[in-house]
């Protein structure tokens, strides 16, 4: 057994439990280093790992984790995230957040589980890893104590959660019980030859509901608007970037390697699942007023179209909804970036505030402008890239139609952006006084648009990144 | 094949239905033959025979559920460590290091609760 493979998880662990001690005997004004400390922690983990040539090893801890290309790209990915929720986190907390030691080290220890879903071979490490995840959120988005919609969805959070990861664990007992393993590639031995009966079957898609409620996806979506809204701000930013990114890298992994030989029998719940999504999400988007419950409702129709390339199945549509995956978590963050920059200066999350903000402050303005229509779609920012690479790949796979129906639900997602652009640069605001922006999310903000653009207009790296990744399955 | 996993269960059915009408019949007697006299007195619950004193809409310390999250810790570490005790000898040292990993783990989580005043009942 080689335990350097698991390095980074061990490393992101340590750092999280140092926190929670130190925490616990410094006085209050050393805490406001938390955040750099973690920052720089996981940076030195990234370009530590980097440097060390992403070591992978085809067979470890008897199956049970495994680390490949997969695994490598989307630890990156979500180390990196964690930064940026780290960044955006600083100032929020300390306005808002009494506790901050355990802030942030639930913090580390949800992309802890993050990375630990990536690299799951098994359903049960896989269930342990998103309870970890869960468990981390279920704090995090009421940990807010004194706020009363914090703790409502904190506690529907954690009840429906609960019924979640119950339905995942019943489908897991069933796929258990009928195949005798819970290890990806046997559970693809056993079914490879042998037709799905009902109750495999059954297994199945209370696992994909598990998944579903996770996701947020239709018809299993109605926590997410609360979740999202009453969370604090860094906590809905995680939730919609990073939780959403490695529950889709855990599902592509048992679907695409554990359930693959067996497709013809739950293409069809996710093909209606994912149509179902994406156009709820996005008609539901058009009707809200606070921008938190836009963001929900915008992350419900994202997930329609990933829930695409996991019911599209092959070498081309996993590598695009890899690709989408990066450019959505990175949009999102920078979108959720603006937004909590904006609430540490105003207090407001209402659209109509969003009013004149283009002249308060033309940085924040651009940057929130950039990364929506990255969301939306359009070209020269990262999400243009993505949905033209991962949607091409999915109509070539003959699913016509429901790339029809996400490219027309990604116009009307067109609207509910332009409607806060239109807010920003074009409505008159109330309050003119120029918005005062620190130097440390000014520059994180600016790096992070540029990286949008940057990767809209080049985007060869993480296309390539993203090859790599898929090709560990096909 | 069927048949042998099948037939297994039945003496469950069969003490089921065995059960259930059973009680359904004595629930129903009990409406038919017994007396029925409402008075302030069979109103009240039963405590063990002692007349009920106060109301039962109290409120409970909070410190309870935490001193029963803080104890279910240590439970837990017990009902891991009986196992460990009587086979790591057979394992050898690796045993031994990962059972020590895991009490660090919870000793810093006695740490955590201590310095947090959780054993502190004021």
């Amino acid at each position: 057994m080689n335990f350097l493979l698991l390095l980074p998880e061990i490393s992101v662990a340590i750092l999280a439990g140092c926190i929670i001690i130190i925490d616990l005997f410094v006085p209050e004004r050393f805490k406001r280093s938390f955040p750099y400390v973690s920052i720089t922690g996981l940076s030195l983990i990234v370009v530590f790992y980097i440097f060390s040539g992403l070591p992978s090893s085809p067979s470890f801890l008897q199956n049970v984790i495994v680390v490949d290309h997969f695994t490598s790209f989307f630890r990156i990915l979500f180390l990196l995230l964690g930064i940026g929720v780290l960044f955006a986190s600083g100032e929020f907390v300390e306005k808002h957040i009494d506790k901050k030691g355990e802030y942030y080290a639930l913090i580390l220890i949800a992309v802890l589980a993050t990375m630990l879903m990536a690299g799951a071979r098994e359903l049960l490490t896989a269930f342990l890893a998103i309870e970890l995840l869960s468990f981390s959120l279920y704090v995090l988005v009421s940990i807010t104590r004194t706020d009363q919609r914090s703790n409502e969805s904190g506690m529907k959070y954690i009840i429906l959660g609960v019924l979640s990861s119950a339905l995942f664990l019943f489908g897991i007992s069933y796929v258990y019980g009928l195949l005798g393993t819970t290890i990806f590639d046997d559970i693809a031995q056993a079914t490879i030859n042998a037709p799905v009966n009902l109750g495999l079957l059954f297994g199945i898609t209370l696992i994909i509901v598990g998944f579903g409620f996770k996701v947020a996806a239709v018809p299993f979506h109605m926590w997410a608007p609360d979740v999202y809204e009453g969370a604090p701000l860094p906590t809905t930013a995680l939730l919609a970037a990073l939780a959403k990114a490695a529950v889709f890298a855990l599902f592509i992994r048992v679907f695409v390697t554990a359930f693959g030989p067996s497709i013809s029998s739950w293409q069809t719940i996710i093909l209606i699942i994912a149509g179902l999504t994406m156009t709820l999400g996005n008609l539901v988007a058009l009707t809200q007023s606070n921008i938190k419950r836009l963001m929900a409702y915008s992350s419900i129709g994202q997930s329609g179209y990933m829930l695409m390339g996991i019911a599209a199945f092959s070498h081309l549509t996993i590598s695009g909804l890899i690709f989408h995956i990066s450019g959505y978590a990175l949009s999102t963050i920078a979108a959720f970036f603006t937004i909590i920059v904006y609430h540490n200066q105003t207090g407001h999350e209402e659209i109509t505030d969003y009013a004149g903000l283009a002249k308060r402050s033309p940085f924040l303005a651009i940057s929130l402008m950039a990364s929506l229509f990255s969301l939306a779609g359009l070209p020269f920012f990262v999400g243009f890239a993505t949905k033209f690479y991962f949607f091409t790949a999915v109509a070539a796979e003959g699913f016509l139609w429901l790339v029809s129906l996400a490219i027309l639900n990604s116009v009307i997602s067109l609207y509910y952006y332009l409607q806060i652009v239109r807010q920003m640069y074009i409505e008159p605001g109330t309050e003119t006084a120029p918005l005062m922006i620190g130097p440390t999310p000014r520059i994180v903000l600016g790096f992070l648009a540029i990286a949008i653009t940057v990767l809209g207009i080049y985007p060869r790296f993480l296309v390539a990144g993203a090859e790599l990744a898929a090709r560990t399955f096909f | 094949m069927v048949t042998q996993t099948s037939l297994n269960y039945v003496p469950v059915v069969v003490a089921a239905i065995v059960s259930g009408t059973v009680l359904s019949l004595l629930f129903i007697l009990a409406a038919v033959v017994a007396p029925k006299r409402r008075t302030m007195i069979s109103a009240i619950p039963y405590e063990s025979g002692i007349p009920p004193k106060g109301s039962t809409w109290k409120q409970i310390n909070l410190r309870y559920y935490l001193f029963a999250v803080f104890f279910l810790v240590f439970d837990i570490e017990a009902v891991f460590l009986f196992p460990w005790a009587l086979t790591y000898l057979g394992i050898g040292a690796i045993a031994f290091f990962e059972m020590v990993i895991f009490l660090g783990i919870l000793f810093l989580g006695l740490v955590y609760a201590w310095k947090k005043g959780v054993l502190k009942w004021t």
